[in-house]
């Protein structure tokens, strides 16, 4: 028994990764709830925006609060384009990733003055500022109503609505698979190492010529891209933005992600995103209990598991797998 | 600009500014001592506000306003100490305790404000009024709780300096703020010091979350708005300085009146997290902060 569960934890991780794709591709033939459907779309949805933040507070190292704007800023860029513009909905994304980036930018200036948590304080008062500027010009984003009605997005007459949100369904999934490629590739680059070495060892990346300021600010505009457009996505399936999206709210549910699967593991972020989609969606019922479960397992996974689950897990298997290996003078015999 | 425009925000700006220091003297004390930011803050003061209402009110316990403010600090005070063993103290030999403690407070407060709705319902709350009536000041008519308001700020903050400057608890709060390792060294116990910093730090909430709930109403996210406030006002008032704070309180208040005359309900905040940007970026120890 142990030993075939071994001989399945061998199976490579690129067999794991086909599995999942596939899965994620055949989903919505085999499946016929529409509202599964809806909490997968949100699943993949926060484990976009999970898996990107996990790049600046992971990876980096640096306590980048501001990223819940970068995706309420896209999806409002997305929306006002499309609501008061009509400009098309793919442009849309597009403006949305690209206001996500210059709010980076304009939120990593003054972050590069600062360390430790002076950051984390100076990325909240930003967030605070972007918030109260939205909801300031009330004629284009609604104010603190929100901005409703917003197209769906079309593709000649077939909208994304159609067939249980099955556009929106494929969307989110070459949304998520695009991002983890992306993301998979930076963590692995010389430039994904050099942020790692600033995050490890700040004084000896430096003095072996890492540029501080230049990575940094590459790290959060890398990390904005996929951010706004999911904001900008997100904002096109539901049909609203509210300046909810930049609440605690969303913030704490995609932190206790990050960390339920365990911070710098990509893959570990995007099991936090199902996971937690799933069981909150099931806590939804029990009303104001649903925030003390949360805020308990955010504590308890700080207390418990200070590595997250996902890292916990693959130490299991670890284990497992010595346990399972043939014994050396088994192998002797069998030759 | 009229002489009762200027005459109405310096009063509104006085009155703002009390509270605003009330407020944030609990958040700037665990600020210098701790060296974190207590995202909880604010539903302590919530937590307060409902307890002394359930001691004061009519319809609960009904035993008076006063009582109901004891109780309230001396809960709060352990509730705080409870808090800091749960969500502070296993990390706090931690390099990044700083940014741990900000998940786990606000972690705390999500409990706190849904546990509040939990036992006390989402319906609005008040608290009843220490004293009614209005008195004539500045030239214009002031409702009396304002006055109270007005007063109870700088006799409350008094008496937290005379603790901090005249008690050995004081002084060994005060020791640990500016030094941490020689006070471990000179034998005050840290750990100890820490967790009662917190309590006092709650039972202030308590007091500001009760002066909340006579003037505006109790519900479980009372504590959200005044949270941020004191986040700017202990910012600029610089780490671990007390009297900075009140005076940055007063400061940022009268900011506050001003931009709400000439700018509106919605720009103000930008305005404010506008300065509190600013004064991060290029005086991070705050205008009274020590280096």
């Amino acid at each position: 028994m142990a030993y075939k569960l071994a001989a399945w934890m061998r199976m490579p991780r690129v067999l794991v990764v086909i599995v999942g794709i596939v899965l994620l591709i055949v989903f919505p033939l085999i499946n016929t709830s529409e509202y599964l459907q809806h909490l997968v779309i949100v699943a993949l949805l926060y484990a976009v925006l999970a898996c990107n933040w996990d790049l600046t507070l992971g990876y980096a190292g640096v306590f980048n609060w501001a990223h819940i704007a970068f995706f309420a800023l896209g999806a409002y860029a997305a929306g006002i384009l499309a609501k008061s513009f009509g400009v098309s909905p793919w442009l849309c994304i597009l403006a949305g990733a690209a206001v996500a980036v210059v709010a980076s930018v304009l939120v990593c200036l003054p972050v590069l003055r600062v360390k430790g948590l002076y950051v984390a304080l100076v990325t909240f008062a930003f967030g605070e500022l972007c918030l109260h500027i939205v909801v300031s010009f009330s004629q284009y984003t609604g104010g603190s109503q929100g901005l409703v009605l917003i197209p769906p997005i079309t593709i000649g007459s077939y909208s994304f609505m159609q067939n249980q949100d099955l556009g929106y369904y494929y969307l989110a999934v070459a949304l998520f698979l695009a991002s983890t490629v992306f993301l998979a590739l930076v963590i692995r680059s010389h430039f994904g190492l050099s942020i790692m070495a600033l995050r490890d060892y700040e004084d000896y990346a430096i003095s072996r010529g890492v540029p501080l300021a230049r990575q940094r600010l590459l790290t959060f505009m890398l990390s904005a891209i996929f951010t706004g457009a999911t904001g900008a996505v997100y904002g096109f399936y539901l049909g609203v933005v509210s300046p909810e999206l930049f609440g605690f709210g969303y913030t704490a549910t995609l932190i206790s992600m990050v960390l339920l699967g365990g911070i710098s593991t990509l893959y570990g972020s995007v099991l936090g995103a199902f996971v937690l989609t799933f069981v909150s969606e099931f806590l939804v019922s029990l009303g104001p209990w649903r925030y003390v479960i949360v805020s308990s397992i955010i504590v308890g996974v700080l207390l418990f598991y200070p590595e997250g689950v996902y890292p916990g897990l693959q130490k299991l298997f670890r284990r497992l797998r010595v346990h399972a290996q043939p014994k050396p003078e088994d192998t002797v015999k069998g030759t | 600009m009229t002489v009762q425009s200027l005459e109405a925000i310096l009063l509104t700006g006085l009155v703002l500014g009390s509270l605003y220091a009330l407020i944030s003297t609990g958040l700037s004390m665990v600020w210098g001592t701790l060296r974190i930011f207590n995202f909880a803050y604010g539903s302590f003061m919530t937590v307060g506000a409902y307890v002394a209402w359930t001691i004061a009110d009519k319809s609960a316990l009904g035993a008076g306003i006063w009582l109901g403010v004891v109780i309230a600090i001396a809960v709060l005070i352990a509730l705080g100490m409870l808090s800091e063993r749960i969500l502070i103290a296993p990390f706090i030999k931690r390099r990044d305790v700083a940014l741990i403690a900000i998940i786990t407070t606000l972690a705390a407060s999500l409990f706190f404000e849904n546990g509040a709705q939990i036992l006390w319902g989402p319906r609005l709350k008040q608290l009843p009024a220490m004293v009614q009536g209005n008195v004539r000041f500045l030239g214009t008519m002031v409702d009396l709780q304002d006055v109270i308001v007005m007063i109870s700020a700088p006799i409350v903050l008094g008496l937290v300096a005379l603790f901090l400057y005249r008690t050995r608890l004081g002084r060994a709060i005060r020791a640990v703020e500016q030094n941490r390792d020689s006070a471990l060294l000179a034998g005050v116990n840290v750990p100890l010091i820490y967790s009662l910093t917190f309590g006092f730090s709650a039972g202030l909430a308590s007091v500001a979350g009760v002066i909340l709930g006579i003037t505006r109403f109790i519900t479980p996210t009372m504590g959200d708005a005044p949270l941020l406030e004191a986040f700017i006002v202990v910012i600029l008032g610089g780490l671990g300085s007390l009297g900075g704070t009140m005076v940055a309180a007063y400061i940022i208040a009268l900011i506050e009146a001003t931009c709400m005359t000439f700018l509106g309900l919605y720009w103000t905040p930008v305005v404010l997290f506008a300065i509190m940007i600013l004064t991060l970026v290029f005086k991070p120890t705050g205008l009274f902060g020590k280096e």
